[in-house]
């Protein structure tokens, strides 16, 4: 790369600062260098002592540097978090919410997935997700789920089981409150069972409520997205997607 | 597009849009899944009122015998 320089001169008296070395200097304001290994050549000897605040960056990784004194420490870019930000998005009076087609990719294995729903037109429908592949979701019979669930005020705990459905379908939703449904998805895109974990808060049994389960879609087709709906009226509200990094 | 008499729209990404002919098909296989479903629940509570009606107990206080 045209930048990239192997030597970091130290001048003195009588020194013939070149075109070139002016140039590279002006240019650059931070000395670029293809490797560490070549970095550290360039110190030292009849270069410029390596000191203490010395900036660099590497064309290799694509990252800037720093020397603490002891060791190169980098600056950025900083490395993803454990948890990516995918996509999110408001929605207001829906029927269905699909994730964008291609929210689930090779890219990452599993996925957290925050709905939270402010507003559903219908009081106690049953919150209900369906897996989704190329703009379509599935209908088949292959959801599973089971789960407790939970009414507040009461010492009530009950259950929320289904077999070979056609969604996965959990406890329901509050018109008179805020909902929240989040979603842990296990290898969507992978051609395996898609297994999931859920919690949700809402209605449970026409009182304030929640749940907390798990379950599968029964085979192995890869799925790209999926869909939030009601199993009656509309909902408004915002959702958030993750992708939990591989490494 | 299908006709609607009530028309339905989702969220689908980024663009809000009318249900396609196959979401309007999939939308009524399922409301006659969830009107069966309220069916279900409603003749259950029917029977389980029935069964309280005929031991003279509460709700709270069969669940005090399960408990």
């Amino acid at each position: 790369m045209p930048n990239e320089q192997t030597s970091v001169p130290l001048f003195v008296a009588n020194t013939v600062l070149t075109a070139s070395q002016q140039n590279l200097s002006a240019g650059t304001g931070v000395p670029v260098f293809a490797t560490t290994v070549t970095r550290d050549a360039a110190f030292g000897g009849s270069n410029k002592a390596l000191a203490e605040g010395q900036l660099c960056y590497l064309s290799s990784t694509n990252v800037v540097q720093y020397y603490d004194g002891a060791a190169w420490a980098t600056v950025g870019p900083s490395s993803a978090g454990g948890l990516v930000f995918l996509s999110g998005t408001t929605f207001s009076a829906a029927s269905t919410v699909s994730l964008p087609t291609n929210t689930f990719t090779a890219t990452y294995q599993n996925y957290l997935i925050s709905f939270n729903v402010t507003a559903a037109s219908v009081d106690s429908s049953v919150i209900s997700v369906r897996l989704r592949a190329s703009g379509t979701d599935s209908s088949a019979a292959s959801y599973s789920n089971a789960g407790v669930t939970y009414q507040i005020g009461a010492s009530t705990i009950g259950a929320a089981n289904i077999l070979g459905d056609t969604a996965w379908k959990f406890t329901q939703f509050n018109s008179a409150d805020r909902n929240e449904v989040v979603l842990t998805v296990f290898s969507p895109q992978a051609a395996l069972d898609t297994n999931f974990v859920w919690d949700t808060y809402g209605r449970v049994g026409g009182s304030q409520g929640g749940g907390h389960g798990n379950g599968e879609f029964r085979a192995a087709t890869q799925f790209d997205s999926l869909t939030l709906f009601p199993s009656s009226g509309t909902i408004t509200g915002n959702y958030q997607v993750y992708g939990y990094a591989i490494a | 597009m299908a006709t609607q008499s009530h028309k339905l729209f989702t969220q689908d990404g980024n663009e809000y849009r009318e249900f396609t002919d196959a979401e309007y098909a999939q939308h009524a296989i399922d409301k006659i899944a969830y009107d069966a479903w309220i069916a279900e629940q409603a003749a259950k509570a029917v029977a389980k009122q029935a069964v309280l009606d005929r031991l003279g107990i509460t709700a709270d206080e069969a669940a005090l015998l399960l408990g």
